[in-house]
């Protein structure tokens, strides 16, 4: 593509290190062919390069030579063709949900980013052969759940780095970066911006950006009972209190004989179960009824809370206690004779 | 009853027979959180995002000087197409007196330097300069410089010629 010719203006007699005791140079490098071309000079005013610029673009670079000591000063450099790079961010979770790109605190997730366009030569100006990418970090809180991009990344990014190879660069995140007193209560969001670099007087130019929502991992507890309580008739008053379940969950009871064994199966509690499909976390206070039925025998027994996620199975809380129903008589049998006696 | 409670034992589930753990704890998370990808990339250079001068570059050390005993010019690396024995002198001295524009050392000195028009395609190297060019710059005996529209010009030696007395 040799279509374009750039338009230069030369502002040299006003720049710094150019003038009387100088000599200006401007070199014009051509980026795929690396054709370098040493334009005619004149002190002020602009003129149109004499050489195409093809299409890996040309690098245009104002130099001025201090006579006395041979020394070389590089004023401003322009790089010009259809050079800026182009980006395409996505982020990829472990939960299926097609609304955006979701997870939460502890699960890992892929930020993709193709890069195209970026030149690969020597003495590249910095917009011309890298991007910068910026990970902004935004915590929700009671009052405010969700951000405009804008409000997301008007901080100072908790980290940046350039990308200086065209492809696709793949960053796997084992968690989430978001900060908490308490990290399996983060939630928040985290923005990843792609900018071309500072140029030709244009500021940083966001070209590609993507986010994902974490939100906090549920927690569960089973009140009204103990480790170690001993049941007799009654059973007593239990809830379930859950907090922070996942967005797209199942959470129940699970009972089964025995202590405590993670992975044993057991039943689900009749009324425990609550499904959830909706866009944020829930909590809720679930009051377990009907309990007796389901502990007719005596014995150790186990409850557990399970929550299902897209990410897989836990449990939330346990606890064993004994159930002992049977009545027991201590007493001596006397016939009425030998009570006479 | 609107509840979202689920009075019934089958209830569908999305994880197919996934085994039961116990929830992550804080500290594996905080141990995690350690492992940042972004810290793989090239950091980022904070406040200098436009820095012109990178790598330590020279025009100077990027051409070739040419020096008549008084004064210097600069050509790009690869423009002095001819340069005969006699002249080696004149090339790559150290830059002292007085520095002139191309234009100006040339003026001053077409008694030993010519030029040779040359295009895009053959500063390229995708055109080779005709061989016949060759053989009239070694009668004329000159250091030979390449130029486009009179300014000098790097010139890539096409693969396929042997004619070119290349520097």
């Amino acid at each position: 593509m040799k279509t374009s010719l750039a338009i230069l203006a030369l502002g040299c007699a006003s720049l710094h290190g150019a003038g009387e005791g100088y000599v200006n140079f401007i070199r014009q490098n051509q980026q795929r062919t690396n054709v370098i071309w040493d334009m005619p000079v004149v002190p002020v005013g602009q003129s149109p390069s004499a050489l195409s610029v093809e299409s890996g673009g040309a690098l245009f670079q104002l130099w001025t030579i201090e006579q006395a000591k041979a020394k070389d000063f590089l004023l401003d450099q322009k790089l010009v063709g259809a050079y800026l790079p182009k980006a395409d961010v996505k982020v990829v979770t472990l939960d299926p949900y097609s609304l955006i790109p979701r997870t939460r605190v502890d699960q890992p997730f892929t930020v993709n980013i193709n890069v195209s366009g970026l030149l690969i030569g020597m003495n590249l100006p910095m917009s011309a052969d890298r991007v910068l990418l910026e990970h902004h970090l935004a915590n929700y809180s009671r009052e405010k759940i969700g951000f405009s991009l804008q409000e997301a990344i008007s901080g100072t990014p908790a980290s940046s780095g350039y990308i200086r190879a065209n492809g696709t660069t793949v960053l796997k995140f084992p968690v989430t970066s978001l900060r908490h007193s308490d990290p399996t209560k983060a939630s928040g969001e985290e923005h990843f911006v792609i900018h071309t670099l500072a140029e030709n007087g244009i500021t940083q130019t966001q070209i590609a950006s993507a986010m994902v929502q974490c939100w906090p991992m549920a927690s569960g507890e089973i009140k009204g009972i103990q480790a170690g309580d001993e049941l007799r008739f009654q059973m007593p008053k239990l809830e379930l209190i859950l907090d922070d379940l996942y967005p797209r969950s199942d959470t129940y009871v699970q009972v089964y004989k025995g202590d405590a064994a993670l992975g044993k199966e057991g039943f689900r509690l009749e009324g425990s179960h609550l499904v959830l499909d909706q866009d944020r976390t829930d909590s809720r206070v679930i009051p377990l009824t009907g309990l007796d039925k389901a502990f007719e025998e005596d014995g150790t027994y186990t409850m557990e809370i399970v929550h299902e996620t897209p990410f897989g199975v836990e449990r939330l809380s346990h606890v064993s206690f004994q159930v002992r129903r049977t009545l027991q008589v201590r007493a001596m049998q006397v016939d009425m004779e030998s009570a006479a006696n | 009853m609107k509840s979202p409670l689920m009075f019934c034992l089958l209830a569908t589930s999305f994880v197919a027979a996934q085994p039961l753990t116990d929830r992550a704890s804080a500290e594996s998370i905080l141990r995690q959180q350690e492992k940042n990808p972004v810290s793989t990339l090239m950091p980022a250079v904070k406040g200098d995002p436009g820095s012109i001068r990178a790598g330590g570059q020279s025009i100077i050390k990027d051409s070739i000087v040419l020096h008549d005993g008084t004064n210097w010019t600069i050509v790009p690396k690869g423009a002095v197409i001819h340069l005969p024995e006699k002249l080696t002198s004149n090339v790559n001295a150290k830059p002292v007196g007085n520095l002139l524009t191309w234009a100006a050392f040339l003026s001053q000195n077409q008694s030993w330097i010519t030029t040779n028009e040359v295009s895009f395609d053959q500063a390229a190297g995708n055109q080779p300069l005709p061989a016949q060019k060759a053989e009239a710059w070694g009668k004329i005996n000159k250091l030979v410089v390449a130029v486009h529209q009179g300014g000098p010009i790097s010139v890539r030696v096409a693969e396929e010629t042997t004619d070119l007395t290349q520097r």
